[in-house]
């Protein structure tokens, strides 16, 4: 498959994903479409004269016919322009822009915990097959899975900052300790100004909602882990390996464990997506200032507006995950060409 | 070149033979076997997972008749008429055993009654998930096309996208036109599994439609759809159900996360995510029962849950189930105490003299591999002496299962997990077998080397041809440099007849032949004294064989490398060998010079081999008639005996021992004296009749 460049290759993954943008889009639109009323109705409704009422709805367009309004959402779509929230002043766009560094940056910590943790314990796992290390990691990883996030974060919460007082319960660096806002991603941001301040106050908020949302991604990480060093650990080439007298750190670093870092890179992919999901639930409990909260929120006012927008640019964002991820395997695995 | 075909033994011969006709007892353990095979330890898993299960199968439905309080219910009757209420977040106590919530619920009436919601939901969920996605998967899959196509689009946009934020969305538009209820719930969770069936599904119609035998049944007018049919069944039958329990487990935990959220059930009804919920202000006061409980209730059987599909999963990916570690005993297994081979207890005359003038390649004695296995431990190489001179090449025929790749691999200490070695292996003066770790690892390569079959897959896909010989090399030589070590790469290459400028190319970039000549490349570039060649020209065209054949030939001639060739090709032997072994159920049963061995075989087995290779009508897959006898409990007396024509009562009861039945040709048969020390002379019959030859 030594066809064509890198950047041709880009090119076409981003026009192939430009028809699952779409269907995701269409899917959201009718969904919302089908629920029952509007969202000026079920903002306001009750507390405007219904002839103000009315009004509203009609400069939003909503009582044109569904088709007009699906074409006007694609076409703003299409220009980068999600339209303006019932219930917020912002544009939804300001809105993405302002709430989603929260999110990436929690997800992104979260990521990082969930990938050292799995890969470290999994591959041990994998090697001391049988071990009580074993057991117990695979134990871990399937309990910490299957405790819902938002109950290991109220734990969290009562343990290290309602009884011990070590971390901030809730929130991100505000007021005084939130650095100059640059990029948005705090931790970044305060080390570009410098401000060691808001550094240490970002990352003590960060600490309890990305220790959490690793934890439980990093549960699936060490099952994963485990079962494809396990599988690799027994291919041809690691015992042909062995044949030729490596050592076993040699045979376990160089030739088991880069393999199966493969098909681990890309299922890391995979769960950012899923990642995203959960950090609605975390941001929750934390009340932590992110796009997947406001999200959340949005749906339940109905205002279709914000939710197509955020949506869009969640499947941004997965695609572009995805992208990434196809690259660094192209990178690792030399028989992957573009 | 004809070949002989080794008879394959059926590797799971009680698998095939299950049948609706045979008793339920037998099916069970049928069932059961495939559980045998898993760990100890992941089989404690699945059953205490499914223990718990029922725990809370039995606390939905059961519980609620006996606790007296019901998760909605905030007083209780104290006289007729006369109630009065629970106090508000009362910690446990005996009245309340997991306590109170704020609004005077009694908070386990709350966690019984919610994990019947939980059961409930999760079996709607998870049916309108199967139903839709397999009935979506096998549609589309079948009818293809188009639709097929958009359909696979829509489904993975969807499974891409965090299935939390959908279910949400549905869980929202559902319960705003249905009313929010279990229903919309569970419907919403439903859509998050949707694309997993139907990913699966749609994959197994879609590839089986293009299978040759449903074409080749279409063309007799056969109706695919009853094959198709089957066959997806058959597949899917084995991965639905780890699905399902995953899903199941998953389900739970989607469902407690609308709840979490407000797009769940609605409150008060009793569920664990909402209750969750609802105590978030309570941990603020340090109050911590209101949220602990439910928490609990929903790792608990998740956790069971899951155990019980992954160590379905385990039951059904048969990659995961071998069990043991590599070492050097198995407790329990019986030794048996034999010896064969050449230098063995019947040492020869022949072979004492050569063991003492010449010098050894490699002196084996006594060697023995052994296995666990589901039915039993066995030795699948069972007491083998051989003397492997250098500068020569000595051929190990025998069918498949006869032990000769096991004991190819026995001779550098590589076992898979579950493998023992025993006896001695010794190259340079040194016993590979007993040595240390590290003396291994040291003589690997640079004593011995091994060759294995199937190139393709020997080499790691993600390291240049070079960085494989730098890292061997400055392994075993750590002073010699990088720049020195690529050129013993370049020269080794070249000796094998791959340009030198191809060193840095990755592994996919060669040939299967190429690759072969790499692997031999590896093997010889620190110049070990023995070779174990492993079927190196199995899969190759016969220009490739010969060229790798005369590569061996110059190693043996030139370097005065002592060469093992496993192969079950007796064409191969005749060319590139001097002596022949050959290897029947773990034992060596004759060994001779090529020439003799072929002109003149004395061993029955031995026979029919030869006899099959060098007449013409050699289409028949086995070329000796019958199955390996069962190594678990291998039979008393000859192996060979239930396939030997030649085969005397006594043979079932002596163990025939190798003996000198030719110039330096032995063979361990009770037809020749000193086979059998007990068997007197008159009942033997004359050996060598042509007439009987014919196995
Ligand atoms: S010992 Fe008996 S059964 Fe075995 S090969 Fe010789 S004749 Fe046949």
């Amino acid at each position: 498959m030594k066809t064509g460049s890198l950047g041709r290759y880009l090119v076409t993954r981003v026009l192939l994903a430009v028809p699952s943008v779409f269907i995701l889009l269409t899917l959201v639109f009718l969904l919302l479409h089908a629920a029952p009323g509007d969202p000026v109705t079920a903002t306001l409704g009750g507390r405007l004269p219904p002839a103000e009422i009315a009004a509203r709805q009609e400069t939003l367009g909503l009582n044109d016919p569904i088709y007009v309004q699906y074409f006007n959402y694609l076409a703003g779509a299409l220009t980068g322009d999600f339209g303006n929230p019932v219930t917020d002043s912002r544009s939804v766009v300001e809105i993405i822009l302002e709430t989603a560094p929260a999110t990436l940056e929690l997800a992104a910590a979260g990521m990082l915990i969930a990938v050292t943790l799995g890969v470290v314990v999994g591959a041990i796992a994998g090697r001391l097959r049988d071990t009580a290390f074993d057991v117990g990691g695979r134990l871990f990883g399937v309990v910490i899975y299957a405790a819902p996030v938002f109950w290991t974060a109220l734990l969290g919460q009562l343990l290290f900052s309602v009884k011990l007082g070590w971390l901030p319960s809730s929130g991100r660096a505000g007021g005084f300790d939130a650095p100059e806002q640059i990029t948005g991603f705090y931790v970044f941001d305060s080390i570009i100004t410098g401000d060691w301040e808001a550094l240490q106050s970002s990352l003590l908020h960060l600490i309890l909602p990305a220790v959490t949302l690793g934890l439980l991604i990093g549960g699936v990480f060490i099952r994963l882990v485990r079962v494809n060093m396990l599988q690799t650990l027994r291919s041809d080439y690691v015992e042909a390996a062995r044949g030729r007298g490596l050592p076993e750190r040699n045979v376990l670093f160089r030739h088991a464990f880069k393999t199966a870092l493969i098909p681990i890179i890309t299922i890391v992919g995979l769960q950012f997506a899923l990642m995203l999901g959960y950090a609605a639930l975390t941001e929750t409990t934390f009340s932590w200032p992110g796009l997947a909260r406001e999200l959340i929120d949005f749906v339940g006012t109905r205002d279709y507006a914000a939710v197509q927008g955020i949506v869009t640019f969640i499947a941004l964002v997965v695609v572009g995950v995805s992208l990434l991820i196809d690259i660094i395997t192209g990178i690792i695995d030399p028989r992957v060409r573009y | 070149m004809s070949t002989v075909h080794g008879s394959e033994a059926p590797a799971d011969a009680h698998s095939a033979a299950v049948n609706s006709r045979t008793p339920l007892k037998k099916r069970l353990q049928h069932i059961y076997r495939p559980f045998r095979q898993t760990s100890r330890i992941s089989r404690g898993l699945i059953f205490s997972g499914l223990g718990v299960v029922v725990f809370f199968l039995l606390v939905a439905f059961v519980a609620p008749l006996l606790y007296p309080y019901s998760g909605t219910q905030y007083r209780k009757e104290v006289a007729p008429g006369e109630f009065v209420k629970f106090p508000a977040l009362a910690p446990p106590s005996v009245e309340h055993p997991f306590g109170t919530t704020r609004d005077g619920f009694d908070v386990l009436a709350r966690i019984i009654d919610a994990a019947s919601l939980a059961f409930v939901v999760m079996a709607i969920a998870v049916s309108i998930a199967m139903l839709v996605g397999v009935t979506l998967g096998l549609y589309s899959g079948y009818r293809g096309g188009k639709f097929d196509r958009a359909l696979v689009t829509v489904m993975d946009s969807v499974y891409a996208f965090p299935s939390l934020v959908m279910a949400i969305i549905v869980g929202f538009v559902l319960g705003s036109i249905l009313t929010q209820g279990v229903f919309s719930a569970a419907a919403a969770v439903a859509v998050v599994y949707i694309p997993q069936y139907y990913r699966v599904v749609r994959n197994h119609t879609f590839s089986v439609k293009q299978e040759p035998f449903v074409e080749a049944a279409r063309s007799f007018g056969a109706k695919d759809r009853t094959i198709v049919g089957r066959y997806i069944f058959f597949n899917v039958v084995q991965t639905v159900p780890v699905i399902l329990t995953l899903n199941a487990a998953d389900s739970i935990l989607v469902l407690a996360a609308l709840g979490f959220l407000g797009y769940g059930v609605p409150y008060p009804i009793p569920e664990w995510g909402l209750d969750i919920a609802k105590a978030t202000n309570d941990v603020a006061a340090g109050i911590w029962w209101t949220a602990f409980w439910p928490g609990m209730a929903i790792v608990l059987l998740v956790t069971a849950l899951t155990l019980v599909g992954e160590g379905l999963n385990d039951v059904v990916n048969p990659l995961l189930r071998t069990r043991g570690k590599a070492g050097r005993k198995i407790a329990g297994m019986p030794r048996s105490r034999r010896k064969n081979g050449d230098g063995g207890v019947t040492r020869s005359a022949d072979a004492v003299r050569g063991a003492a003038q010449e010098k050894l390649a490699a002196k084996i004695r006594d060697l023995r591999v052994g296995y666990r296995t589901s039915d039993g431990p066995l030795w699948a190489v069972d007491g083998v002496d051989l003397n492997l001179r250098a500068g020569e090449c000595v051929g190990l025929v025998g069918e498949s299962g006869s032990g000769k790749s096991s004991m190819g691999r026995a001779m550098l200490r590589l076992m898979p997990p579950g493998g023992v070695v025993q006896g001695e292996v010794e190259i340079d003066d040194r016993d590979i077998v007993n040595a240390p770790e590290s003396t291994v690892r040291k003589m690997r390569g640079e004593g011995i080397s091994l060759m294995f079959q199937e190139p393709m897959t020997r080499l790691n896909p993600l390291m240049r041809v070079s960085d494989h010989f730098v890292e061997m090399i400055r392994t075993h030589q750590p002073k010699t440099s990088r720049q020195r070590a690529r050129t013993m790469a370049r020269d080794a290459l070249m000796q094998v007849g791959i340009p030198p400028t191809r060193v840095d190319n990755y592994p996919h970039e060669f040939s299967g032949g190429m690759r072969q000549r790499v692997m031999l490349a590896m093997a010889i570039v620190l110049t070990p004294r023995t070779i174990v060649a492993d079927e190196p020209t199995t899969a190759l065209d016969v220009i490739v064989e010969s060229q790798i054949l005369s590569l061996l030939e110059r190693l043996r001639s030139e370097e005065n490398v002592g060469i093992l060739l496993i192969t079950h090709n007796l064409g191969v032997v005749a060319e590139a060998c001097d002596r022949v072994a050959v290897m029947y159920a773990g034992r060596i049963v004759e060994m001779g010079p090529v020439d003799q061995i072929f002109n003149d075989p004395k061993h029955p087995y031995t026979r029919g081999l030869v006899a099959s290779t060098i007449s013409l009508n050699t289409t028949e897959l086995h070329s000796v008639g019958g199955y390996p006898p069962n190594l678990v409990e291998p039979p008393t007396g000859c192996r060979f005996a239930d396939r030997c024509a030649y085969a005397m009562d006594h043979c079932t009861k002596v163990d025939p021992e190798l003996t000198t039945v030719g110039p330096e040709q032995q063979a361990a048969c009770l037809l020749y004296p000193g086979a059998g020390a007990d068997v007197p002379a008159d009942v033997r019959t004359p050996s060598g009749d042509p007439q009987k030859s014919e196995v």
